[in-house]
């Protein structure tokens, strides 16, 4: 049985919208994105607009196109999506911040001010690395040279706010080349920095080669200290590290992103796009004839649905929130997950232990990672998510 | 029918002798089973049966057989060759007068021909001596005739040289049956007394009992009473194997057959009982069935905690059918509510899981065998220690005791040599070595059952190229240098990881298994300390360093409830991990540790 058609999110809610097409795809990305070649772009352009009409909040307080490649529409195209996400939404008076994602290919001085005319204030451009090797082991599409070219263009156009994407660890890379990467992507001073340890996804083309010997991952004393290294100099640079793998300028931090780290209600559209509304989250149908098909039928292409514990919520809420620089508060965590439990706060305990053991630190009402604790998030997360009961 | 007309016997014989196959000649010779529904091992109707090709559980059937114009009614009992399920032989032999004990004359005498004739003696059971597999090229009847003659005491110079695969001579034996099988001694006219021998659950029609009656006669409608449970039913059907159940009016003073009560209570049957008429006058008991003798203990849990329940009833229908198993209710604190089983041996064991799986569907977890350990603490007194955990600490007990295993074992002479060797290897103390002829011996020793539970057999057969054979019974127990072997985690000690060994065993074995926890526990946040100890004395370490790096690099709104459950998936379901202080052990690790021996 289908799950049934969600309701229309309130008023305000962020909206989040799926474009599934890149030029090609990069050999270690796991979104879902296909290439755009011979494929119906207006086709998925009125579906998702058609899905939009049934689903999509009014006055939304945020707005990120994803993918995939936003940039890669051609401008009526751009335009055709905004205008009608703004007809059904009326983001461009209500919105506080509208990103889309851009990659150098695709993003030159008249693609950056269709996009700022078209009410899009953010612009994030992925340029991953300065190292064209590396750019060509990652199979992308463009060199360093042609995304330094991006930045300037969107900067040139006016972008008010640029986010730059870099990934750091990656096969061969050395320490120093990439702080000296680092240095350069700095000075050019974008609002805000995402710089990402490599992973090898699952369906992958990196997982496959790492497995068969075909490449090989970084030490993990290498990974750990480009980890630490990034943060370091953007920090220098003025740029605070605010979650794991992102740092901005203050109060340019993605409004947007912060959404999910607090456990926050968002409305997503497109394939694969996902949804969390009241303690429910929620995906859409992937595969891009299934998603088209639906939409036409339905409106909505909803295709899983989970149902969160309250124990499952509260872990979660410390989950995504201890990946923020500013930790969890452990009265409003239980408030945003809507945890009402009786006795004692289960993760007060484990967040205790964890202070012992120095993984966590608690400063005033909030609980953090320590430095120490940092490179394990995810070890201290499961601990949350598998010790609560 | 005249009870003087009525024959009752059992095929015994080592396994693989062909004693199903023969049964499926007389079914066939006396028109039991029409050929077109014909197939080889007929009685062998269980999926694991087929599968394995060995008979499990004993099989009864009514035959008639004509022998100079009288027809005669036989009651054969197939039974399982496999030392595992001597018991299933035991008590197919007290529903009976005679035995027909077959030998494959191509391996002559083998242990279980040997241990299976003795049971046959004990039960003052006519015994036929017949001889199969004479089809073969290098059938040798007459030497293994004398190997009878030499190794059991049975007259067997007349001995009828079959093959079952054929069915040559297979009427001959019928009719030395008729000829030598004394009919049942009960009395048509006393009051009714019937033994209770099998049982199996049927859905639809509740238990359905197996008996032979001793005295008097059963009918249909008959209100019936249980000796030993004392629970009274009417009987709603009652019939003979042919092998199909068949209804028929009444069954007879020597007769075997069953009844159907739309009987639903398992605990209400008991394999062993005496049956009776509800109303009927006081009658002896009868002498009904030894305890089976457990050998093996393994523990078996529900993968999933709620089918706790289900695993009961599971287990208590298996009981029904299979009266040498036996389990109680065990908690460990790492895997959680489960049963505690007693088994007759590892053979016995694998079936018994592999049915629970299969025919009732249960998932579960099997810890590796263990035997019952016996103390005799300071004032004297002995008990029972099932596992390593429930053991006291040295200085409460005088004594630690494990149970010792008569093995004897049947070679060819040129194996004498390595025989000797992995039994002297596995802590065995020599007893004996008789010729049976000229080129097979019997070697006996008595080796610790611990020690025979997990390879010894597979070394038997490997360092006698496969003609070995061997057979053993409980002798008692011994006192030896003993010890518990715990595991510590993080200074913990794991109860479910510990064990009792030899002391000088101790050292490897707990190398060995924290070798294998290093293997399966995850590194944590912090450093994990494995220690193997004897008391204070620790014996070997391993430490699993700190993880230094587990941070996933992108985490947004798509992609929320992937990540999530990716971190859950160590944990998936609560029985996957235990906690022992703040270490997780994945239920993996106790396997590994658990159940691995066999295998390292
Ligand atoms: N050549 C030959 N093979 C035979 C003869 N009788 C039985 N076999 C084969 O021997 C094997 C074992 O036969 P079964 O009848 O299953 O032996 P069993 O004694 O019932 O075995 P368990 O019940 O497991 O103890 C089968 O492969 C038979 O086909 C025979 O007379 N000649
Ligand atoms: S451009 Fe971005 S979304 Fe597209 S394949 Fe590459 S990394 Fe993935
Ligand atoms: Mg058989």
């Amino acid at each position: 049985m289908p799950p049934p058609i969600p309701s229309r999110a309130p008023r305000g809610t962020p909206l989040y919208v799926h474009l599934p097409f890149c030029a090609a795809k990069c050999h270690y990305c796991d979104f879902f994105s296909v290439a755009d070649e011979g494929q119906d772009l207006e086709g998925m352009i009125d579906a998702i607009l058609a899905e939009a009409h049934v689903r999509a909040p009014h006055a939304p307080r945020t707005v990120f196109l994803g993918g995939g490649t936003p940039s890669l529409l051609p401008i009526p195209l751009l335009r055709r999506l905004l205008d009608g996400l703004e007809q059904v939404t009326a983001f461009r008076d209500h919105a506080v911040e509208v990103t889309a994602e851009c990659n150098p290919e695709s993003l030159d001085g008249e693609k950056a001010r269709a996009l700022l005319d078209l009410g899009v204030g953010r612009l994030s451009i992925g340029l991953q690395s300065l190292d064209d090797d590396i750019l060509r082991l990652f199979g992308r599409v463009h060199d360093a040279a042609m995304g330094l070219c991006a930045y300037e263009a969107a900067r040139d156009a006016g972008a008010p706010n640029v986010n730059v994407d870099m990934i750091h660890s990656a096969p061969g890379l050395p320490t120093r080349t990439w702080r000296e990467h680092l240095r350069r992507i700095l000075d050019l001073e974008p609002d805000h920095l995402s710089a990402y340890t490599l992973t090898f996804e699952e369906q992958t083309r990196f997982r496959t080669w790492l497995e068969q010997g075909r490449i090989e991952r970084q030490a993990e004393e290498v990974e750990l200290l480009q980890f630490a290294i990034t943060r370091e100099a953007c920090s220098a640079a003025g740029l605070e590290a605010y979650e794991i793998s992102n740092h901005a300028r203050p109060g340019r931090e993605c409004r947007h992103n912060l959404v999910y780290w607090h456990g926050e209600p968002y409305v997503g559209i497109g394939p694969s796009a996902a949804s969390k509304l009241g303690h429910q989250r929620m995906g859409n149908l992937r595969a891009i004839p299934a998603y088209l098909g639906a939409i036409e039928r339905s409106g909505t292409a909803i295709d899983w649905l989970e149902e969160l514990s309250p124990v499952r919520r509260l872990a979660e809420t410390w989950w995504l929130g201890l990946r923020l620089s500013e930790g969890v508060d452990p009265a409003r965590a239980r408030a945003s997950a809507g945890f009402e439990g009786a006795g004692e706060d289960p993760a007060l305990a484990e967040a205790e232990r964890l202070v012992e053991r120095g993984h966590l630190e608690r400063v005033g009402e909030r609980y953090r990672l320590t430095p120490r604790g940092l490179p394990v998030a995810d070890a201290v997360a499961r601990t949350f998510l598998t010790r609560l009961h | 029918m005249d009870p003087k007309l009525i024959r009752n016997f059992s095929i015994i014989a080592h396994i693989d002798h062909g004693k199903s196959t023969l049964a499926d000649r007389m079914l066939e010779i006396t028109g039991t089973v029409q050929a077109r529904e014909m197939k080889a091992q007929l009685l062998d109707d269980m999926e694991l049966e087929r599968e394995r090709g060995i008979t499990i559980k004993a099989r009864a059937v009514t035959i008639l057989h004509e022998k100079d114009g009288v027809t005669y009614q036989l009651n054969l009992i197939d039974t399982p060759g496999h030392v595992d399920f001597h018991y299933e032989v035991e008590k197919s032999l007290q529903a009976c007068e005679g035995s027909v004990l077959l030998v494959d004359a191509s391996q002559g005498v083998e242990a279980q021909t040997v241990a299976n004739a003795y049971l046959a003696i004990e039960a003052d059971h006519e015994i036929i001596p017949v001889l199969n597999k004479i089809d073969l090229p290098h059938a040798r009847p007459d030497e293994v005739a004398e190997e009878i003659e030499s190794s059991l005491a049975i007259e067997a110079t007349d001995a009828i040289a079959v093959s079952a695969k054929s069915g040559a001579n297979v009427d001959l034996v019928l009719d030395r049956i008729v000829e030598r099988i004394p009919p049942p001694s009960g009395d048509p006219e006393a009051p009714l007394r019937a033994l209770i021998f099998d049982a199996v659950y049927d859905e639809y029609r509740g238990i359905i009992v197996y008996l032979r009656v001793v005295d008097g006669s059963i009918r249909a409608r008959d209100r019936i009473r249980m000796m030993g449970t004392g629970k009274v039913y009417e009987t709603v059907e009652i019939g003979r194997f042919s092998p199909k159940m068949k209804k028929c009016e009444s069954l007879q003073a020597g007769e075997v057959g069953y009844f159907v009560s739309n009987i639903k209570q398992l605990g209400d049957v008991r394999v062993g009982d005496t049956l009776i008429l509800d109303k009927g006058p006081a009658v002896e008991m009868l002498p009904g069935y030894a305890e089976p003798q457990h050998m093996v203990f393994a523990d078996f849990y529900p993968t999933n905690p709620g089918d706790y329940e289900d695993m009961r009833d599971a287990l208590e229908t298996l009981c029904l059918s299979d009266s040498s198993l036996s389990f109680e209710p065990v908690t460990s604190d790492a895997l959680g509510f489960g049963y505690r089983c007693g088994f007759l041996g590892l053979l016995h064991m694998e079936i018994i899981q592999q049915r629970l799986e299969r025919e009732h569907d249960l998932d579960m977890i099997q810890t590796a065998p263990s035997v019952t350990y016996q103390v005799l603490d300071r004032h004297g007194e002995e008990h029972w220690v099932h596992s390593p955990g429930a053991l006291p600490p040295p200085d409460q007990y005088e004594e630690l005791r494990e149970p010792i295993a008569r093995v004897s074992m049947l070679v060819p002479t040129e194996f004498i040599g390595p025989v000797m060797t992995i039994s002297t290897d596995h802590r065995g103390v020599f007893v004996r070595q008789e010729h049976l002829s000229a080129t097979r011996v019997q070697i006996v020793f008595d080796i610790p059952l611990a020690e025979i539970m997990y390879d010894f057999y597979d070394k038997l057969k490997s360092c006698t190229r496969g003609f070995g054979t061997l057979n053993y019974e409980i002798t008692g127990y011994k006192a030896d240098d003993l010890v518990k072997l715990q595991i510590l985690v993080n200074g913990k000690e794991v109860d479910a990881l510990s064990s009792i060994v030899h002391r000088s065993r101790a050292d490897t074995r707990g190398r060995a298994v924290l070798k294998k926890l290093r293997k399966e526990i995850p590194r944590h946040l912090f450093e994990v300390r494995l220690q193997a100890a004897i008391g204070s004395k620790i014996l070997a370490r391993e430490n699993i360093a700190a993880l230094r790096k587990d941070v996933t690099a992108k985490c947004y709104g798509g992609d929320i409830t992937r990540k999530r459950k990716l971190l859950e998936k160590q944990k998936a379901g609560k029985r996957r991990m235990r906690q022992v202080g703040d270490v997780d052990i994945p239920q993996k690790a106790f396997l590994s540790v658990l159940g691995g021996e066999s295998k390292s």
